[in-house]
């Protein structure tokens, strides 16, 4: 078992197929690095995309479970179930039935009380982490599943959340669709995903340090969405009333393996197909140099940025505001000029 | 797999890495301004454009590690 372990601190890449640029995705969904030779396909709504290989996330994620000190890496997930918890307590609605997808170790329901939550159901790949889940209040059900196949029937949920679970998810407008279909109607679903510039950093260094050992580069980094991509995607899965808004976390590392040993800890290590299984020593030690020299600040340590999207969706239904109707307006803008300020003599 | 492999041993040998890098902050500071000056400047950065600052660092790294396990 440790042989595994000891190839997955260095497994972070892809095979050098060429020193073309890898460039960031655009457009809905993940499209781009897909298979070798499958080239940069637009993805529009057809077949599905296969990216990331899931059976080999549920084995990262088991292992990083059942570490001894597994507790010191849950800083991100902690932070991030917080915020999510924070934005449900912001919703004035008792939700009967919850979902929380990628959940893990359950980081969103610890925050969250009886009054505003009365029954919750937790899904994830691994096994390990929904047995090692954080005691919470509310009365919990575990279902062992996939994110992009929950075993759920339509309009059984009141509220869905996910926590750092969708950024390693193939077809994301289909689990989207999913959500979409699980919710009751009114329904919200919220969540939050690693995405954008998260990691620009460490994946500048091995960049750069690869291209000047090795010759070429290969992704070490997965393909994130960019938080513009996100309203378009909750858009074509049928939420509306949407809200997207960035949280930009820095942490501060001593060094570049330490940044990777706790990106494996989180279980947070690359699963792409295309991923190199072998990361050069003189790559790392070049990558170490190049990250302290161009982020390093003056105390010694090196930042490492995640950029986490937060989205609330709803699900149609007809209490919702709509837009006004065409012609329907009772005062023009023209007359905003005419508003003449109230008098404030009677004020304290 | 249990006992001393070569698995466990190179992640032993892993785990010095930061401390044995800690002691040749000079040459990597070197190496590193010499990848950077690419990402402003007009050169392209290509295959062993700072090798010989990077053969300084790894001299200053082997020789850090050969101390280390005396």
């Amino acid at each position: 078992m440790s042989g595994r372990l000891c190839r997955r601190l260095l497994r972070l890449g892809c095979p050098a197929s060429s020193a073309g640029s890898w460039s960031r995705l655009s457009g809905a969904g993940l499209n781009g690095t897909g298979r070798p030779g499958a080239g940069r396909s637009g993805l529009s709504g057809g077949g599905r995309m296969n990216v990331f290989s899931r059976e080999m996330k549920q084995r990262q994620k088991d292992w990083a479970a059942q570490l001894q000190d597994s507790q010191q890496y849950d800083y991100l997930r902690e932070e991030v179930g917080r915020q999510v918890a924070d934005r449900v307590y912001d919703i004035a609605r008792t939700f009967p039935l919850a979902l929380d997808i990628g959940g893990g170790r359950s980081h969103i329901a610890e925050h969250l009380s009886k009054e505003v939550v009365e029954r919750f159901c937790l899904t994830d790949v691994s096994q390990q982490s929904l047995r090692r889940r954080r005691p919470s209040e509310i009365p919990t059900h575990c279902v062992l599943a996939d994110e992009e196949f929950l075993p759920f029937k339509e309009n059984t949920f009141d509220l869905v959340v996910s926590s750092l679970a969708l950024h390693w998810i193939n077809d994301l407008p289909g689990a989207l669709r999913q959500i979409h279909q699980v919710l009751k109607p009114d329904g919200v679903f919220i969540g939050a995903m690693v995405g954008g510039e998260t990691l620009y950093e460490l994946r500048c260094s091995l960049q750069l340090a690869e291209t000047e050992r090795e010759g070429g580069f290969s992704p070490h980094i997965s393909p994130y969405t960019a938080v513009t991509d996100l309203g378009n995607l909750l858009g074509q899965a049928g939420f509306n009333m949407l809200t997207v808004d960035i949280d930009d976390i820095q942490v501060h590392y001593p060094g570049i393996m330490e940044v990777m040993t706790d990106l494996q800890g989180m279980g947070e290590s690359n699963c792409a197909w295309n991923r190199k299984s072998l990361l050069h020593r003189d790559t790392i030690l070049a990558a170490a140099a190049i990250y302290k020299e161009m982020y390093g600040s003056e105390d010694g340590s090196i930042p490492a940025t995640f950029e986490i999207l937060y989205m609330i969706g709803w699900k149609p239904h007809e209490s919702q505001a709509k837009p006004a109707k065409r012609g329907s307006a009772t005062v023009s803008f023209g007359d905003l000029s005419k508003i003449s300020r109230p008098s404030s003599t009677d004020q304290p | 797999m249990s006992g001393s492999n070569v698995w466990s041993r190179t992640r032993e040998k892993m785990r010095l890495f930061p401390e044995l890098f800690a002691q040749c902050a000079n040459e990597a500071a070197v190496y590193g301004k010499c990848v950077a000056a690419t990402t402003t400047g007009t050169q392209e950065l290509r295959k062993d454009l700072c090798a010989k600052e990077f053969e300084a660092l790894k001299i200053c790294f082997t020789n850090a590690a050969k101390k280390r396990a005396r």
